[in-house]
């Protein structure tokens, strides 16, 4: 299966990505088609050998929608120096089309600028740029377009529009609605043109009217376009009940002009144009707040993206040229002086300095970086000047990585909106019917007053607000998943956020994710007749060749000890208990008890000592020579700062937290006591993680796992919510759901608190959504009336339902402010 | 663009069958009330006479106790160009002193006149001067004194002060009501100066004083009247 994301515009409701979804779906070879509507991207996995791309692109935009080309080609924009007549351009442009990628170049002479498409995998742009200079002229300063500033353009370019539609639209429905109302209004005598006089000159106040109404639904022809096409095609959406609406006003209106015009004056007072004007100016304003709105939503990913330099400096010949980012290629050797930011990933080669990665980490404290270290794009040079070798770039670089992640966790949904899609799908039907269903009966009801019915019926048709629905979910998801990406917390879905809400369990891992995982020897026992030194330089020798990070604590012990180690004959890894080698003929054995008892070596001499090393949380490791105990080096792990603070805030919460461990029980218990843990899980082989994460989940609980290792990915998996510890490996932060970019645990409370939040927030937003059309509904249908209230005009109704899709974007917008609440306790705790 | 010829040439179908529909003119209450009002002219066609007085032509009741007299040329109008003259007697018998009434009122041989002055210029004609040609004078040159009465189906003409002349636009139904017209002319007096002059409006015979609901500024008021209406059919 395939996987794309595509930018679809043209959508204006719930509805409409409901249709997209459907269409896309009732194709063959679809495994997954999913809309969002708030991020107006569209993501669909497809068997690419029963279904090709472009077909599922023709197949939405032939229900009406734009399928935003993301072309693989690249567009640059090279200004040109040193060209003289229209032949220069000519020679430019043919020396460009000569290079191998290059799929078309224009030059222009008067603007001096290339425009060169080309295939990034085929073309570079110095070779582009050689080609120019070759030719005789100069290859100035070249800027590309890149894809995050395009994608702001347009959404700005989507607001202005809105904007100035909106404007146009209240110049001639202001004084619409003023001529139309003006006459009606009995306390005060406002100025009005007497040309204009109603029972005086009916026909050119209608005509007036009308003249006004008609620049309103010019500047809405969308509404109109998009609603009838819908209609047309037996899915109608938003637009689809707005058209109705107001083509039933102002045909109406222009009925009674028409009566007008014959001589029947008294029609003039049936005249509708300002209630179909003013519906559509109130829609475009809420259209206008929603796109802004919107635009808020994202703003993270804006903030990540605009993260990155936008050029590097690279060391060519001995000297130091700065290039557009574009043109680093993998292997450059880069230039970052201090107060620069690093241009792409790579690893230090010269210098030394603090780097200040909080903008991906959120890790406030520089990290000193020396050569050999990795460096990651966008972190924040602060002290020295630093060479390093490129070694990702592109979308292949941490950052990119980060913003996809966030990316596909906005686009994606949670089971939470199911209930709202559903509905949305059958919600402009079933409002359609009730609006007519409504008219009728008030027709009947007050002995076939028609202006009375059509009131109704277009107040319901306008009151009616599946925007709200559809926005309610993605909203939040965005804001809160964006609002963890500022925090450093990763959140890689919709249903991991709101799965997350329901832990009432967290299991860790301890190694590394409750302690700093790295440990270091603290005590070596021999046993009788063995030196104290020699122990460890044979424990350290046959550790050698282990990853574990017991393993390498000994041999980094040994080493601090000035120890030199001894050659290995033979090694095996016994997972899950220690290790095996031969060492100048002997027979090692390094490992924990479980690996003593399977081979029959008694730990009797050493046992007191053993349990008072673990009850000290230390890690003892026994150590046979030749078949026999011949002494113990025990290794401890620091415990991190944050770690009894996190629990604290777990406990806060209401949740359970266990510790996993495949070390001893008593070492485990020891751990467990200094950080507050409640369960214990220990001596737990790497395979039997998931296990114990199975047997939690048998009892009913919610469970995540928190984990760096590799050995922690099938727990991970296994749990409701994985969720990996930024310090740990690429296997793992694969197999969770959740992501730390640090290795913080304080913001393990902060990602639930998060989830809660969102939740909580989605929810409000939906009760909102629900509510107001539960409410509005009826009361447009003249169910307070029928009690002796109000009537509902339709033009409240537009304002209201407008306001319905501004009041929840703004309740998902107050997730921004959100802080984590465990903020202080961490403050508190380093 | 297609989509925007399509809506100009909708729109201008549109204008020009409204347009054609009001038969080229777009002040249709005013063009209306002249078909109206020529239809009142034929309808008691003894009672439409010159009043040389008043350089124009009046328009009598039925029982004569009451005319509506429009000039035909206002250069030559002594005192107003439109107006009414009545009976004294009735408001006379009710309290009223004469040397009470405002400057708008004259009162001469037991009759009273109350009207307004719309200009002072001649008016000319294409060939002679009928009743009717001296109506649609102040339709073209003084229409916003022209009006037209939703509640009754009526057009009007303003005789200033909130005195009118009104006839139905249909003399055999009332289209607000869609019942039978039975007010196909009603002379309409502001009582207001009438009683501040002495006259007990209870006490006023052969008009009725009653409320209706007037657009006054566009807006339907209630307001008391002195009314005097006919059926001519």
């Amino acid at each position: 299966m395939d996987s794309q994301v595509l930018s679809i515009r043209g959508m204006t409701c719930a509805a409409c990505a409901q249709r997209i979804e459907k269409t896309v779906r009732k194709l063959s070879g679809i495994g997954q088609a999913t809309v969002n509507l708030a991020s107006e991207k569209l993501f669909v996995e497809y068997d690419d050998s029963v279904v090709q791309l472009t077909a599922i692109k023709e197949a939405v935009a032939k229900i009406g929608y734009e399928v935003v080309e993301k072309t693989d080609n690249s567009s640059v924009t090279i200004p040109i120096g040193g060209m003289t007549c229209a032949a220069c351009a000519q020679r430019v442009e043919r020396a460009i089309k000569k290079v191998d990628g290059v799929t078309s170049a224009s030059v222009n002479f008067a603007t001096e600028k290339a425009t060169v498409v080309y295939e990034p995998q085929k073309a570079r742009l110095s070779s582009v740029r050689e080609a120019i200079e070759k030719a005789g002229y100069k290859a100035l300063e070249i800027n590309k377009a890149d894809a995050a500033d395009e994608d702001r353009k347009r959404k700005q370019k989507e607001i202005r529009i809105l904007w100035t539609k909106f404007i146009v639209s209240a110049m001639f429905s202001v004084p619409l609605l003023y001529i139309a109302m003006v006459p009606m209004i009995k306390v005060i005598r406002l100025p009005f043109p007497a040309g204009l006089d109603p029972m005086q000159f009916s026909l050119i106040y209608a005509l007036a009217e009308l003249m006004l109404v008609i620049p309103v639904i010019g500047v809405g022809y969308k509404f109109y376009t998009i609603g009838f096409k819908s209609l047309w095609q037996r899915s109608p959406n938003m637009d689809s009940l707005i058209a109705i609406g107001t083509t039933a006003a102002v045909l109406y209106s222009i009925y009674n002009t028409w009566q007008i015009a014959q001589g029947n004056f008294k029609a003039v007072e049936h005249l509708y144009f300002e209630t179909a004007g003013v519906i559509i100016t109130l829609i475009l304003l809420g259209k206008t707040l929603e796109a802004v709105s919107k635009g808020r939503t994202s703003e993270a990913i804006k903030k990540l993206m605009g993260l990155a330099p936008k050029t590097a400096i690279i060391m060519q010949d001995g000297m130091e040229k700065e290039i557009p980012i574009d043109e680093v290629e993998i292997g450059d050797i880069l230039v970052v002086k201090p107060g620069a930011k690093i241009p792409v990933d790579g690893t230090v080669l010269e210098g030394h300095t603090a780097i200040d990665e909080s903008m991906l980490t959120g890790e406030s404290m520089p990290v000193d970086k020396k050569a050999g270290d990795p460096v990651y794009t966008a972190s924040l040079n602060t002290t020295g000047t630093i060479q390093f070798k490129a070694e990702k770039i592109g979308s292949d670089t941490a950052l990119a990585q980060i913003i996809k992640l966030v990316e596909d966790a906005q686009g994606s949904k949670a089971p939470i909106a199911q209930m709202a899609d559903i509905v949305s799908g059958y919600f402009v039907p079933v409002v359609s019917m009730i609006a007519l269903l409504g008219g009728i009966v008030w027709y009947f009801a007050t002995g076939g007053n028609l202006e009375f019915a059509l009131t109704i019926f277009i107040s319901i048709l306008v009151i009616a607000c599946p925007c709200a629905l559809g926005l309610a979910t993605p909203t939040a998801i965005m804001v809160g998943t964006g609002k963890g990406a500022e925090n450093g917390i990763l959140i890689k879905g919709g249903e991991a956020l709101e799965t997350a809400h329901k832990i009432n369990t967290i299991i860790f891992d301890k190694t590394g994710t409750i302690t700093e995982g790295k440990p270091a020897v603290t005590d070596v026992l021999p046993a009788d007749g063995i030196e104290k030194e020699y122990l460890l330089r044979i424990t350290a020798s046959a550790e050698k060749g282990s990853e574990h990070p017991l393993g390498q604590a000994i041999v980094h012990g040994a080493e601090n000890a000035g120890l030199k180690l001894l050659s290995v004959e033979n090694f095996e890894s016994l997972t899950g208990r220690g290790i095996e080698a031969k060492i100048n003929g002997r027979a090692v054995l390094a490992g924990n008890r479980k690996l003593m008892d399977e081979r029959g070596i008694s730990l009797v001499t050493l046992e007191n000592a053993s349990d008072k090393l673990a009850g000290e949380g230390k890690t003892p490791m026994y150590v046979a020579l030749d078949g026999k105990l011949s002494g113990i080096v025990a290794v401890a792990d620091v415990v991190k700062q944050s770690s009894q603070a996190a629990i604290e805030s777990l406990h806060k919460m209401g949740i359970e937290v266990a510790m996993i461990t495949g070390d001893n029980k008593k070492t485990a218990a020891a751990i467990a006591k200094q950080v507050g843990i409640d369960r214990v899980l220990a001596e737990v082989l790497p395979q039997d993680k998931s296990n114990e994460v199975k047997k939690l989940q048998a009892e009913g609980r919610k469970v995540a796992m928190v984990g760096d290792g590799i050995n922690d990915a099938p727990a991970l998996a296994q749990a409701d919510i994985g969720i990996a510890i930024g310090s740990g490996t690429d296997v793992a932060m694969e197999s969770a759901d959740i992501v730390l970019m640090r290795s913080d645990l304080m913001d393990v409370p902060t990602a639930i608190q998060l989830s809660k939040k969102t939740i909580r927030n989605i929810k409000q937003n939906l009760f909102w959504a629900f509510g107001y059309n539960v409410i509005g509904i009826p009361i447009a249908a003249g169910v307070l009336y029928l009690f002796g209230g109000p009537l509902l005009n339709p033009i409240f109704a537009a304002a209201a339902m407008s306001l319905s899709s501004v009041s929840v974007l703004t309740n998902a917008l107050r997730l921004k402010r959100f802080k984590a609440a465990t903020r202080k306790n961490r403050e508190v705790s380093t | 663009m297609i989509a925007v010829g399509a809506a100009v040439v909708i729109v201008a179908v549109l204008l020009t069958v409204i347009f054609k529909t009001a038969g080229g003119n777009l002040d249709v209450v005013g063009k209306e009330s002249i078909t109206s009002f020529e239809s009142i002219l034929k309808a008691v066609p003894d009672k439409v006479t010159a009043d040389q007085t008043n350089a124009g032509w009046s328009l009598a009741a039925p029982d004569g106790s009451v005319r509506f007299i429009w000039s035909e040329d206002y250069s030559k109008s002594p005192l107003h160009d439109v107006m009414l003259e009545f009976d004294a007697e009735p408001f006379v018998n009710a309290g009223l002193d004469k040397s009470k009434l405002p400057k708008n009122y004259a009162a001469y041989d037991e009759m009273l006149m109350v009207g307004t002055k719309l200009g002072n210029n001649k008016l000319t004609y294409k060939g002679d001067p009928t009743p009717l040609a001296a109506y649609e004078q102040i339709v073209g040159k003084y229409r916003s004194s022209i009006g037209y009465h939703t509640a009754l189906d009526h057009y009007n003409v303003n005789l200033g002060n909130g005195n009118l002349f009104e006839w139905a636009k249909d003399m055999k139904i009332n289209k607000s009501t869609n019942e039978n017209q039975d007010k196909d002319i009603v002379f309409v007096l502001n009582p207001e100066p009438l009683i501040a002059a002495g006259v007990n409006p209870d006490k006023v015979k052969g008009w009725v004083y009653t409320t209706v609901k007037v657009d006054i500024d566009g807006k339907p008021t209630d307001v008391y009247k002195f009314l005097k209406p006919f059926n001519l059919q």
